[in-house]
């Protein structure tokens, strides 16, 4: 890792890569603080609740890195999988790679996931945490007067008061993760670092600037299912921290397209990778009440072909909504789920209760094929009654 | 940075807990009592706190030694439309809103959906479903266990809930599950075997 980089202002080309020198140690004070704190959150992030322990999906993470920055360069990489439906990734300046289950659902191919990864390395190999750490100290303080704010709000039992309590905790994890968010400068100097990765890589460019478009259209869907106004992407809030994604997706398209250069996706070697999680992490995105950006999404994910794990959560994601019209939608995602996978006992279910709340008469029949395909179902006794 | 602001932190919270007491109260055992603005009566076999601070309009919460710790929260009849408990960011994290045509297996599904969101984790589980009659009604009960972001404290939790004209009705506990959950559970479980519902409108 050389110690300092010329500043990248936009429209500079992509970097040649930097000389990597591996077993970095930190120097002076601030760094060898922040990596000791980076130390002890990672001691406790190994043995985390909140880590997927799989050592399987966790090496081919790993491998995407590697296949990524190079072999000497993804040495130092230790990678964590977090079970957080939303969409990010971040490396801390100990070489710890945070992976969200929610970006691994939304990558379509291992480019895509690769560009990210990549661009979160990048912010590593540029110690932009450092810079952000001297800049930001006196985010340590804003993190313990939340903490008392909160406590005053509660023991003064005004309004929301409870939620102030119950929101403490977000309010801290809110404030380290803006100890570590970078500049915009920052961002960009990543972006063009990361594109450089994948040049020498066996990756498709224009992966990067994909995900970025369609990131922009499912916050676009949520946002209008929400009935709240799209995000503008053209300009930047002063607060901003990362460039408008508009802007964004252009420059790595830009990018991409001057290298000159095609490459693998690994499509297909994505899919099987995440299938054992596929549809957890399904589940956990219908839970997070956002019907048009988590439709949007699979749409996205089945293309051309529905598949009947998809259909499914499909079903699941309609019927959770509720209204008259997506009870019926929803019976006929779980009918089609089943004509694929006849031996899909789930999807008997969700298409018995969505006809049941509907008042089809039908419900009777399917509930009924649920428990005779499951005798030892957990809702058994529930469903039965139901069924009186 | 953390060294300097502690001191501060201590003192101020030194001056605050004296003077209030933020409408907190102590419920009296073996008392008949309505609860969450409701016509929804108890009778707990022992004493509870009542926290000053709601969830939200028809709910209240009772604790033993603290919230957090083991938390009994009532919802007296959330109507159609409405969130369990109040937003946490309407705009960025909407909860999910209780419907009247929905089925009691609906129940334990916007709980999670709920929580999930509220407290920002993916780590919920339903345990165990089971039907129930509560407030002399078809009823549902129901296990979870859950865990909030950034905190290693595994939460167990039960509750009971039926729909009674259109209004969602529940009692729900939830406690550490290191020895909090299993000491409590007996005393949240009095309560509610004397849950009924009065013909008495809101106070």
């Amino acid at each position: 890792m050389t110690a300092t980089h010329p500043a990248l202002a936009k429209g500079d080309t992509v970097p040649a890569l930097p000389t990597y020198s591996a077993a970095y140690q930190p120097q002076g004070v601030d760094e060898r603080g922040l990596w000791m704190e980076m130390d002890e959150a990672e001691r406790a992030m190994r043995d985390s609740i909140a880590v997927i322990n799989d050592p399987k999906l966790i090496q081919y993470v790993r491998e995407v890195v590697c296949r990524t920055v190079g072999e000497d360069r993804c040495r130092t990489v230790r990678v964590y999988i977090v079970r957080d439906a939303s969409f990010n990734a971040s490396m801390a300046p100990n070489g710890m790679m945070l992976v969200n289950t929610g970006l691994l659902l939304r990558a379509r191919d291992e480019a895509e996931l690769a560009s990210v990864l990549g661009h979160e390395f990048a912010h590593f190999e540029l110690r932009h945490s450092l810079t952000g750490f001297k800049q930001r100290r006196t985010a340590g303080d804003i993190f313990a007067w939340a903490g008392v704010a909160a406590m005053g709000a509660y023991r003064y039992g005004g309004t929301g008061a409870y939620q102030a309590m119950r929101t403490a905790q977000s309010v801290q994890i809110g404030a380290v993760r803006s100890v570590y968010s970078n500049s915009r400068e920052q961002e960009r100097q990543a972006d063009l670092l990361s594109m450089a990765y994948l040049r020498t890589s066996p990756y498709d460019p224009h992966c990067f600037s994909r995900i970025w478009n369609r990131l922009m259209d499912e916050a676009d869907a949520t946002a209008h299912g929400r009935k709240q106004r799209s995000t503008r992407y053209d300009r930047v809030s002063f607060f901003a921290t990362h460039p408008t994604d508009l802007e964004r997706a252009s420059y790595l398209r830009t990018i991409a397209d001057g290298m000159n250069k095609t490459g693998e996706d690994d499509a297909d070697r994505y899919r099987t990778a995440l299938a054992p999680w596929r549809s957890q992490m399904l589940a956990d995105q219908i839970k997070l009440n956002d019907f048009e950006g988590t439709d949007y999404l699979l749409k996205g994910l089945a293309g051309d072909i529905w598949t009947a794990p998809l259909l499914y959560a499909r079903g699941e994601l309609y019927r959770t909504r509720g209204n008259p019209r997506d009870l019926i939608a929803a019976a006929s995602f779980y009918r089609a789920a089943i004509s694929q996978d006849p031996a899909n006992a789930e999807a008997y279910r969700g298409m018995g209760l969505a006809q049941m709340r509907s008042r089809d008469p039908g419900a009777v029949e399917t509930l009924n094929t649920y428990l005779k395909m499951k005798p030892d179902a957990p809702d058994r006794a529930m469903i039965s009654t139901l069924l009186q | 940075m953390k060294r300097m602001a502690f001191p501060i932190a201590v003192a101020l919270m030194a001056t605050m807990a004296a003077p209030v007491q933020a409408g907190n109260k102590l419920i009296a055992k073996q008392q008949k009592v309505a609860v969450a603005k409701s016509a929804l009566t108890v009778m707990p076999d022992r004493e509870w706190n009542k926290m000053g601070a709601r969830p939200g309009r028809n709910s209240e919460t009772w604790t033993i030694d603290g919230d957090g710790l083991n938390d009994v929260t009532f919802y007296g009849g959330i109507e159609n439309d409405r969130t369990l408990f109040r937003e946490v960011s309407k705009k960025t994290k909407p909860l999910p809103h209780f419907s009247s045509t929905m089925l009691l297996t609906d129940l334990p599904s916007l709980f999670e959906n709920s929580y999930t969101i509220a407290l920002d984790t993916q780590l919920m589980t339903i345990d165990a479903v089971e039907p129930t009659t509560f407030l002399g009604a078809k009823g549902i009960k129901f296990s979870f266990t859950f865990t909030r972001a950034g905190e290693e404290v595994r939460r167990k939790g039960e509750a009971s809930a039926a729909i009674v004209g259109g209004k969602l009705y529940m009692i729900t506990f939830e406690a550490p599950d290191v020895y909090y959950y299993a000491r409590d559970l007996p005393a949240y479980r009095a309560i509610v075997s004397t849950a009924t519902l009065g013909t008495r409108g809101p106070k």
